[in-house]
């Protein structure tokens, strides 16, 4: 099988009068690289720089009683100690710029810490040793709270309470429920017509992105009252526009000079050097450099965040699969950063690249006391795939098919309907089994080396089911929706003091019923699952009194929208 | 709090200043103490050296070498008196660390560092103090900190050799979740006064007493050696540490010891 499918399959999508591909162009920035001539932000160095250390907490959670900065203002080569209180807005959250969920990261702690490392006072010194010397003399009286780090223990009743904005320890999605839902056609009905009911629990770990360079920046006085900052992060109008609101300045006044990154992965997408860097320029008048370590970067740079997925899939005896429950829990660490867009991302990938009439998935942005999350490398997307990818394998086994085999049976094909009520285009996953089924050498039957994308999808699968079981499961009430879902209002609660909002009222655990259960199970079907016999050649069962809600699936223009609510 | 260094030409000078200054290190490869000098480690405030040649000196004398305390894991790699060590010098850090780290540095390094150290208890090695002391690697250890310096180790040469396993994720460099040493000697085709250490089992790195009573009297054949794996944990504490969990070190350390011991047979 050749494997250039690509004009083939993705005719309509790409223009193949391509002017770089397949040529040897060189990288614009290969030159400099390897010939070490690459400006970095570090190699920026100006006369009188400070350098700007932190002292960072012992605790996970922990009250902050009383700072006293008295010693460590006296030592020597100190021009500055700075705390929360010298922050002009001493709260954000890196989506605000998207007007994307409730402020809810001080840049320095003043009333509580909530990780283990959690920056509480920041110095300013001549040299990086006294400034080292001084973070370690600043004294911090703390009242250990109790903490919480597993996602599942976080949102129990009773949990110690993180974030105040939300205080049930859940992101609220659009003002309206404390997880992000996807419901499509039945799942339960599903799970009742098919042969076997399988269940898993997968979970992964956080991963930090360990850049050569580590995150940092450095701030300098222009002329006109401006601030130049040369700074590390892969997003700089992000970094400019978390800059202007922590220090609450006209982004006019911030000159930031990117470029050249020492690897990224998405660490270096919502680091907070930058208004540090230049809050220590505004308070001393000197150019000032923050930069982590690397044992900050490995302990307070922001990881790939811990995911947990548990999936319940209902098969059918020749493979097809006919329902698909997924509840995930994405471990957000103490802020939300980027994880609560993660989820938004994770949920228009899911149930995975298969046609499946029957799709159930509640994912929640879990706050506990551990280093907060951020992007890396396809997040949202990275960790649920391996969790589908794994519970194929799992299913295949169970109902002893192949799993390349068991792939292409249950692979999305152009024309059907997914999930998110889009209808898939360009799909070539078969065609890909089928390229590593013969690369593998593992045989596949006739009808299978004969199956294509091309073919046998929409039509029935290309239908919106005429019935969604919808329910109102984690509703939470006292938020405001927000402009990112309703245009123009305010992000504020409703209520002024943000504590006011009820704990979300959910039951625990939402994960399927086993939830408790941490191995990856099978079960033999109850036998009530056997009772409807084996469905139509169409894989949709038959649905209860059509309750249309919906048009017909339009085709409409591409678009992106994290909140996925833009209408067409 | 400045940071200051004092280089003295002889090691009994170096040793009584080590002595009067309460906040100094002594400074050997500095492969450890400089990351903390960059990280402005508050609990110290000199660092003492020395030039003293007879520091990095390797002699011979009868059935044992004396090396001296900064001898370097490069030169016990490099020279021909310490072949039987040499194996171990090599599995110790990339280039760059071999060149710098000592012996001495060795022994006071904190888990997971300290193979070395492993093979010279295994070896029953001894530590010749500044002040003229002499006692055993175990003992040294097992003090904690001294405010006298190691001048140089005598090493025992093995008779049958000496036996080392380091187990790393990374390979060739990386730290060791655990390494075994075994010194075994035999008498009549069986064991007598086995010596085996685990580094990595421990915050230092101890004796398996329990194994070593497993071999002792036995010939090296498949029963003795599982059952030296059977006991090969215990008795010992490993700490749960960013290489590795404590339970799986005891899970692995019987393994590894058993791979070891059929390796020699």
């Amino acid at each position: 099988m050749p494997l250039e499918f690509r004009k083939e399959y993705f005719a309509d999508e790409r223009d193949d009068d391509l002017n770089e591909i397949g040529k040897p162009t060189q990288r614009q920035d290969m030159v400099g690289h390897v010939t070490g001539r690459s400006p970095f932000y570090d190699d920026h160095l100006f006369d009188g720089l400070c350098h700007i250390r932190c002292t960072r907490s012992p605790h996970h959670h922990a009250k902050i009683r009383r700072i006293d900065t008295s010693a460590a203002e006296r030592m020597p080569g100190v021009r500055r100690i700075i705390t929360g209180k010298d922050v002009p807005n001493n709260l954000n959250t890196l989506l605000s710029l998207l007007d994307f969920g409730l402020d809810d990261e001080p840049l320095l702690a003043t009333e509580k810490v909530c990780y283990k490392g959690d920056p509480v006072a920041a110095v300013v010194a001549d040299t990086e040793r006294q400034a080292r010397e001084a973070a370690a003399a600043v004294r911090v009286d703390y009242e250990v709270l109790p903490h919480v780090l597993d996602v599942e223990e976080a949102i129990k009743p009773g949990a110690p309470s993180i974030s105040k904005p939300y205080p049930g320890n859940l992101f609220v999605y659009h003002g309206k429920y404390d997880h992000q839902k996807l419901r499509f056609g039945d799942v339960e009905a599903g799970f009742r017509e098919a042969d076997h009911v399988i269940e898993g629990r997968y979970q992964m770990s956080p991963i930090e992105q360990a850049p050569i360079e580590t995150c940092g920046a450095i701030a300098a006085p222009e002329t006109n009252d401006r601030f130049v900052c040369y700074t590390s992060t892969q997003a700089l109008f992000f970094s400019l526009g978390t800059a202007a609101k922590l220090l609450d300045i006209s982004s006019a006044r911030l000159h930031f000079i990117g470029g050249t990154v020492g690897g990224g992965f998405g660490g270096k997408v919502d680091s907070l050097h930058e208004p540090m860097a230049i809050l220590g320029t505004i308070l001393t008048g000197r150019p000032c450099k923050y930069m982590f370590d690397r044992a900050e970067e490995m302990q307070v740079g922001a990881p790939r965040g811990a995911e947990r997925w548990y999936i319940t899939d209902g098969v059918m005896n020749d493979g097809r699969l006919v329902a698909r429950k997924l509840v995930g829990y994405f471990d957000a660490g103490a802020y939300t950063r980027l994880s609560s867009y993660a989820i938004i991302k994770g949920v228009g990938h899911l149930p995975g690249p298969y046609t499946i009439p029957n799709v159930y998935s509640d994912v929640y942005c879990v706050f506990t006391n551990r280093t907060p999350a951020t992007a890396m490398r396809g997040f949202g997307v990275t960790g649920v795939d391996f969790a589908i990818e794994s519970h194929m394998d799992v299913c295949a086994r169970e109902i002893g098919l192949d799993p390349v085999a068991y792939r292409i049976i249950n692979s999305y094909r152009d024309g059907d309907m997914k999930a998110h009520r889009r209808v898939a285009k360009n799909t070539a996953l078969i065609e890909c089994c089928q390229v590593a089924a013969e690369k593998a050498g593992v045989k596949l039957s006739p009808s299978l080396l004969a199956a294509s994308s091309l073919k046998d999808g929409g039509g029935v699968r290309g239908e919106i089911p005429n019935y969604t079981a919808t329910d109102q499961h984690g509703r939470v009430e006292g938020y405001s929706s927000g402009s990112y879902a309703q245009g123009g209002q305010s992000r504020e609660p409703v209520e002024t003091g943000r504590a006011a909002p009820p704990r979300p009222g959910h039951e625990t655990p939402r994960a399927p019923a086993p939830a408790a259960r941490t191995e990856p199970a099978s079960q033999t079907p109850a036998a009530a699952r056997r009772d409807p016999p084996p469905p139509p050649a169409t894989p949709r069962p038959p649905e209860p009194a059509p309750a249309p809600e919906r048009a017909a699936p339009r085709r409409g223009p591409r678009f992106s929208s994290i909140s996925g609510l833009r209408r067409r | 709090m400045p940071l200051t260094v004092e280089t003295y030409p002889t090691l009994s000078e170096a040793a009584r200043a080590f002595a009067a200054a309460r906040a100094a290190r002594f400074m050997g490869g500095g492969t450890i103490l400089m990351r903390a000098v960059n990280e402005a480690d508050q609990s110290f405030d000199t660092l003492i050296r020395t030039t003293d040649r007879a520091m990095t000196e390797i002699r011979t004398t009868g059935s044992a070498v004396t090396l001296g305390a900064g001898v370097t894991m490069a030169s016990i790699a490099a020279s021909r008196d310490t072949a039987f060590l040499a194996p171990v010098a090599r599995l110790i850090g990339g280039p760059q660390v071999r060149a710098a780290a000592t012996v001495a540095g060795n022994l006071f390094a904190a888990a997971p560092y300290g193979d070395l150290t492993a093979a010279l208890m295994a070896l029953g090695a001894t530590a010749e103090m500044t002040d003229g002391r002499r006692q055993s690697i175990d003992d040294l250890i097992r003090g904690g900190p001294t405010r006298s310096l190691v001048a140089a180790v005598h090493v025992p040469v093995p008779q049958g050799g000496l036996h080392f396993r380091k187990v790393s994720r990374i390979k060739p460099k990386g730290v060791s979740v655990l390494s075994v040493a075994a010194v075994l000697p035999r008498q009549g085709g069986r064991i007598e006064n086995a010596r085996i250490v685990f580094n990595g089992m421990g915050a230092r790195p101890v004796r398996a007493e329990a194994a070593e009573r497993a071999l002792n009297g036995q010939a090296l054949g498949a029963s003795a050696i599982a059952a030296a794996a059977a006991h090969a944990a215990e008795g010992l504490s490993p700490r749960d540490d960013a290489i590795a969990t404590a339970w799986y070190r005891r899970e692995v350390a019987g393994v590894h010891l058993r791979r070891l011991l059929e390796d020699i047979r």
